[in-house]
């Protein structure tokens, strides 16, 4: 059964074909689209509904996860922090053995500046809340923090006006104090960072000179960075007591974050006299750790948003297989005719495919239009954020062409194995 | 240039109909030269539909042999039967069987699209075609903008467009008035004179009869084959005795 030998067609023939075949069927598509515009766009509305939907959601997912990832920089990339307490701990049982645990001080503080040698700045922070007062104004519930002059580095925040704390303040246990910008601004009417330098604030009581005052900050996972005093530790110590837990917080260059955690192990064991056979009895912290709570949040989001959009698009999908099925019933004579006139069975297959994705595309298009609408309103009506990504938008169109593509498939894979005579006579 | 351009031999074409078997053609042979204009006559239910859907490669026959231009039909592939009737054969419809949405000029133009020619040069073979059958005028009409003459003339002028070796026409002036179907066998009869070969499916012997050649049909057989005016008798004067 040798094949007639101009059935071998050659390949320029062939891809002209190809051509011409293409662009009659792209007519022949648009032209049925054109031809039922109020049917085109029923059958796309499915599509549109669940794309406008995916892209808006992820959009805003999105968003979220910037501002997110803005806030938890904050906490420095490359910063590990020492404490007794874990941030994320499982059950209460966890929390009561934490307790219990012995606090950090100034000796592991001490070991730590000493012999960490893959730290780049080691600063202590002990908190408090407290009331800070200058003159008749007093602002409560201010976060006090007892630190040394190296919190910048691996805490974040620039000075506005005057210095940070010095080692001098630290070692001497001056009664020096940086205001953050809220604290400036509501104890001092007119407030004007400059201005204060030098002037007297009490804090708990205790009277501290300002030495400088922070630029704003903004909030952190909805804590307030702008209320916020800045203390020597050693003086916090003896004002607001000694017998506090410290934190200490370590920063190293990124690539050595990994080997900075097993020194710090090392030492603090030491420091603490872990037996060989005991666990840990203290937490290394890393902001690391809030991107991973938070991802497993937001994955679980994306996978609901994503869910949701599938099915969608699968309702869209059978709706579109249904027109097509009926589009193919309608043209049974023309696909007969086509036949006649030396379609083959890929050809006819083909066409319908066209036609079906670029259907599926064109809902496609319109649903992504509308879903970064949507995120835009979203944005600008409410807190969130919107960020719409380019690949949030190829994968919106992509995927509605395939399923388009998916869900043409058997109409028009009927469409091709017609016969020929049947079809011709189809009334 | 000896060869026929058809030869049918032993064409059985069999159908499974609810567990029996129908011989709607049961052993036809014939051969048709180059250049004939012949006519296939027979009552409705004689196989001349069935014969036609084989010459045409539309089917392919439960056994016999049919060899159209040196190639043979039986056997072949889908693809390679569409192929054919791409290469070989122009249609023409009782009932035109035009692309309602397409101009005059597009459905012309439709099989060179499957046989991969240009679009200049489709556009300018198929205006020549459309003036072969006087309708230069009308190519950018669509169909219901044409009467059913002119619309049968386009879907000769498609038929005529790739140079096919033989024009298939089934029923051509079935759905015309016997004016406009006069206009259309005048035309097949000017085709004709300028070298088409042209096989003409009917039941009308009138039609029969201007052919130079018939061939009737009956029960899937062939009862008579000779100049078309003594087999369109033939059967006139069976259909009177019956």
């Amino acid at each position: 059964m040798s094949r007639p030998r101009a059935v071998a067609t050659r390949l320029d023939l062939g891809l002209t074909r190809l051509l011409g075949e293409g662009s009659e069927g792209l007519r022949i598509a648009l032209g049925s689209l054109l031809g039922a515009r109020l049917r085109s766009f029923l059958t796309t509305l499915g599509i549109v509904i669940g794309v406008m939907t995916v892209i808006a959601i992820v959009a805003i997912i999105q968003g979220l996860n910037l501002a997110f990832e803005e806030q938890i920089a904050n906490l420095g990339a490359h910063t590990v922090y020492v404490s007794k307490y874990a941030w994320f701990i499982k059950g209460q049982g966890e929390w009561w053995e934490m307790r219990n645990r012995k606090d950090v001080g100034r000796r592991e503080l001490e070991a730590v500046e000493r012999e960490a040698t893959l730290a780049t700045a080691v600063s202590p922070q002990v908190n408090w809340r407290g009331t800070v007062t200058h003159a008749d104004h007093e602002l409560q519930g201010v976060r006090l923090t007892g630190t040394n002059q190296r919190y910048l580095e691996t805490s974040g925040g620039t000075v506005a006006a005057g210095r940070f704390l010095s080692d001098t303040d630290v070692d001497l246990s001056r009664a020096s104090i940086v205001l953050g910008f809220e604290v400036g601004q509501r104890l001092f009417p007119g407030y004007q960072p400059e201005a204060i330098l030098g002037r007297k604030v009490r804090v708990e009581g205790h009277a501290f000179r300002v030495v400088g005052t922070m630029a704003r900050r903004g909030k952190l996972l909805g804590m307030d960075l702008d209320t916020i005093v800045l203390l020597p530790h050693t003086t916090f110590a003896q004002a607001l007591g000694g017998k506090r837990t410290i934190t200490l917080a370590v920063s190293t260059t990124p690539e050595h974050l990994e080997e900075l955690q097993d020194q710090l192990t090392g030492i603090l064991r030491r420091v603490r006299r872990v037996p060989p056979d005991r666990k840990d009895d203290f937490a290394l912290n890393r902001q690391e750790q809030f991107l991973k709570l938070y991802d497993q949040l937001t994955g679980a989001l994306y996978a609901v948003a994503v869910g949701v959009g599938v099915i969608t698009l699968v309702v869209g999908g059978i709706g579109i297989m249904n027109i097509m099925l009926v589009s193919v019933t309608e043209r049974t004579r023309e696909i007969g005719v086509r036949r006649a006139l030396g379609a083959r069975r890929r050809t006819i297959l083909l066409q319908f495919l066209f036609e079906s994705s670029l259907v599926a595309a064109l809902g496609g298009a319109v649903g992504t239009a509308l879903g970064l609408g949507v995120a835009q309103l979203v944005a600008l009506l409410s807190p969130l954020a919107a960020a719409v990504t380019p690949q949030a938008v190829a994968l919106g169109l992509s995927f509605s062409a395939a399923v388009g593509l998916a869900f043409g498939s058997w109409p028009a894979w009927r469409a091709a194995r017609l016969d020929p005579v049947e079809a011709l006579r189809y009334e | 240039m000896t060869d026929p351009l058809i030869l049918v031999s032993s064409l059985h074409r069999h159908y499974q109909l609810g567990g029996e078997t129908v011989r709607a053609l049961d052993g036809v042979s014939f051969t048709i030269s180059r250049g004939e204009f012949v006519a296939i006559v027979g009552q409705s239910g004689s196989g001349k539909s069935t014969l036609m859907n084989l010459l045409g490669c539309l089917d392919t026959p439960t056994s016999g042999v049919y060899r159209l231009n040196g190639s043979d039909v039986e056997g072949l592939g889908d693809d390679a039967l569409a192929d054919l009737r791409n290469r070989e054969i122009g249609f023409v419809f009782q009932t035109f069987q035009l692309l309602p949405r397409a101009t005059a000029l597009q459905n012309v133009e439709l099989p060179l699209v499957y046989r991969g020619v240009s679009r200049r040069e489709r556009r300018v073979r198929a205006a020549r075609a459309l003036e072969a059958v006087g309708l230069a005028n009308r190519a950018h009409h669509r169909p219901n903008e044409l009467s059913g003459g002119q619309r049968q003339r386009v879907a000769v002028a498609r038929a005529l467009v790739g140079e096919p070796s033989l024009l298939l026409a089934d029923e051509p002036t079935g759905n015309l008035d016997s004016a406009t179907g006069e206009e259309i066998i005048r035309l097949f009869g000017e085709l004709h004179a300028r070298g088409h070969t042209i096989l003409l499916v009917t039941h009308e012997p009138r039609l029969a009869a201007r052919c130079p050649r018939a061939i009737r049909l009956s029960d899937g057989r062939v009862v008579a084959d000779g100049p078309g005016a003594e087999v369109a008798a033939l059967g006139a004067a069976r259909a009177v005795h019956a």
